[in-house]
């Protein structure tokens, strides 16, 4: 491993990494700080994510989110003013030229929508765009705007993007490398995360808060809480470090609903407490739940039933956020009006959800405990192996299988670890692989696995893992045997 | 490895720049089962490491999914660069979530048969109907295969 450390970037280093960043793409000429701060000290009070954060936070509301992205900003401006009365902020979706650098082909994308009139790319190329398109449609909005995507090196995008007005940009250096990469070194990613960590905590010291967010489900398939909670801490304690002060840790829907209130309420805690162990105290941390992110039904209504379950839970367990499926999810992008039509059945859940009590149960605070044991367990060996470092222990952890996310695309991951649901959908380690938990839970995991085996008279094994992967798909929540 | 399943050698992999990894696992893992040898490429393959991988393997099929939008982009031309490359004949399918949104399935697939893909799927096809096609499809295009290459001295003769 170079020279990664987890240590805010030095000035000087920085503005000359900014000199190359900038030059990444024509466009990147377009970008100054000093104009920078006048936009983002310019954008009205209902235009700044922080602010819509603070006050869902304070009040006990939960934001609405959907996703969303074409390839030109007139008909990208549309899209969003058309979802706007249905949900609270606004995203940007990258499209996956971006995501990778690949800024030619993003050209091509946007230059043959326009010939076909319709757009091909699947979502909004902002550096292709450049400061001067991303400000004309912050300009046309009247909600705060965050940027989604999926880039291991979004250093280019993020210098263009809150130049141009966006109050919020999701990410990280584990959380948009191992889902999302295939041969992207995880101590690149993390580096070039931390020029992206660093840019905000300068808009920061200059009076600006911008909202980061580690995207939380990585996989979106079958990812065991704990998984996602330590790349959450992970990429928080890496954001603080370099200035930022305004926080979004996600969680997938598991599909469980008592493991799925459980992930979110522990979230916050362990959050907080490796935060302030850490010494960190000035932050704001807030939470975001996604709905489920795994394949999806064909079937509208019954798509709309998954879209209300994860409604369901995340204002059940008081997530601050909610990022909204569509009832076109099976089928890929979906249209402006399906897109409504999530927002408005997550709305109406969230609505009756609202004034009732909040559920407990034995069943809840055993799957608190679980995860807290499980996060614990893994921090400690990440920081061990890091020598206190958070980002040297992260790449030594996923080296060595420590850390392990599954079915992920990157090489940096050691695909080990396999995950399967229990007889009540939860999700629990068929294989623990390399990752150090303790041999309590170990058995706990495989007393619930056999207790599933019995039920459908099937021994364990990966066929299971692959029912399991098709079942939501197909109706159910656990795969079981026809 | 069986004898069957040398029979049956397929490239797998996800095209262009999506990194979508978990139908790529499940495909292998239900193909190979399904008595299909599958050289896995995993996610973000380029049409030349598709068309390299299947020439350097001497592989019947080339199956290429593609889950983010993109494919009427990606695949632009994939079977004319096949026979470029020499692999004209090859089985090329191709299945997922194609194009940008909902549409019609039926227009999606006549566009990539004009592409010269063989059978586009959608992601929810059975597998087991995918991997009875792929040996048929395979097995159609072997014999051809092999009287080309047994008529070739002849027809130079001939010249």
């Amino acid at each position: 491993m170079t020279d990664l450390n987890n240590r805010r970037l030095d000035a000087a280093a920085f503005d000359a990494e900014r000199g190359e960043v900038l030059q990444g793409w024509a466009t990147g000429a377009g970008v100054c700080f000093a104009d920078a701060l006048r936009v983002q000290e310019a954008l009205p009070v209902e235009k700044r994510f922080a602010v819509a954060l603070a006050e869902a936070d304070a009040q006990g509301h939960t934001l609405l989110q959907p996703r969303a992205g074409v390839a030109l900003v007139r008909e990208h401006v549309a899209l969003l003013n058309g979802l706007s009365p249905y949900c609270d902020v606004l995203p940007t979706t990258i499209d996956a030229y971006t995501r990778h650098n690949r800024y030619a082909e993003a050209q091509e994308g946007i230059d043959r929508s326009r010939a076909a009139g319709t757009s091909l790319l699947n979502g909004f190329p902002a550096v292709n765009h450049g400061v001067e398109g991303c400000r004309r449609l912050v300009e046309a909005l009247e909600k705060p705007v965050q940027v989604r995507h999926g880039t291991p090196d979004a250093r280019l995008l993020a210098e263009i993007t809150l130049a141009a007005g966006f109050s919020s940009f999701e990410g990280g250096g584990i959380s948009y490398n191992i889902p999302y990469a295939k041969h992207v070194p995880l101590e690149r990613s993390i580096r070039h995360w931390q020029y992206c960590d660093r840019l905000v905590g300068r808009f920061e010291e200059a009076g600006i808060s911008i909202n980061r967010e580690p995207f939380g489900p990585l996989t979106g398939t079958l990812v065991p809480p704990f998984v996602s909670h330590v790349v959450a801490i992970l990429e928080g304690l890496l954001a603080l470090e370099q200035g930022v002060k305004c926080i979004t840790l996600g969680y997938g829907q598991a599909g469980n609903v008592a493991q799925d209130i459980a992930a979110l309420r522990s979230l916050r805690r362990l959050a907080n407490h490796y935060f302030l162990n850490a010494g960190f105290t000035d932050y704001r941390l807030t939470t975001v739940f996604h709905q489920w992110m795994g394949g999806f039904p064909e079937d509208e209504s019954q798509a709309t039933a998954v879209i209300c379950l994860g409604a369901l839970v995340a204002r059940q367990a008081r997530a601050t956020k909610i990022i909204v499926k569509t009832p076109h999810e099976a089928s890929g992008v979906p249209t402006l009006e399906a897109n409504q039509a999530g927002l408005k059945a997550t709305r109406q859940m969230v609505n009756m959800i609202s004034d009732q009590n909040r559920v407990d149960s034995p069943d809840i605070q055993m799957e608190i405990d679980v995860i807290e044991a499980e996060v614990h367990a893994v921090m400690r060996e990440i920081l061990r192996l890091g020598g206190g470092d958070v980002a040297r222990g992260a790449v030594l952890a996923f080296a060595a299988g420590v850390m392990d996310v599954p079915f992920a695309p990157a090489k940096a991951n050691l695909g080990k670890l396999t995950p399967v649901r229990d007889n009540h959908g939860a999700i629990r380690l068929f294989d623990v692989g390399n990752v150090p938990l303790p041999a309590d839970v170990l058995a706990f995991h495989r007393d619930k696995i056999a207790e599933r085996a019995r039920a459908e008279r099937r021994d364990p094994s990966f066929n299971m893992v692959v029912d399991d992967v098709r079942a939501i798909s197909a109706s159910k929540l656990v795969g079981r045997p026809a | 490895m069986s004898g069957d399943s040398q029979g049956y050698k397929v490239v797998l992999g996800v095209i262009g720049a999506d990194c979508h990894a978990v139908g790529n696992r499940i495909l292998t893992s239900v193909l190979t089962q399904g008595g299909i040898e599958v050289v896995n490429l995993g996610v973000m393959v380029s049409q030349d490491e598709f068309i390299d991988c299947a020439r350097a393997e001497q592989a019947g099929a080339i199956l290429v999914s593609s889950i983010y939008g993109h494919g009427e982009l990606d695949c632009q031309d994939f079977r004319a660069r096949c026979e470029e490359r020499g692999l004209g004949d090859i089985v090329l399918y191709v299945g997922g979530n194609l194009v940008i949104g909902k549409q019609e399935f039926a227009a999606v697939e006549a566009q990539f048969r004009d592409m010269g893909f063989d059978r586009v799927f959608r992601p929810t096809v059975d597998l087991a109907e995918v991997i009875a096609l792929l040996k048929s499809d395979i097995d159609q295009r072997r014999p051809a295969g092999l009287r080309n290459s047994r008529a070739l001295p002849a027809e130079r003769l001939s010249a």
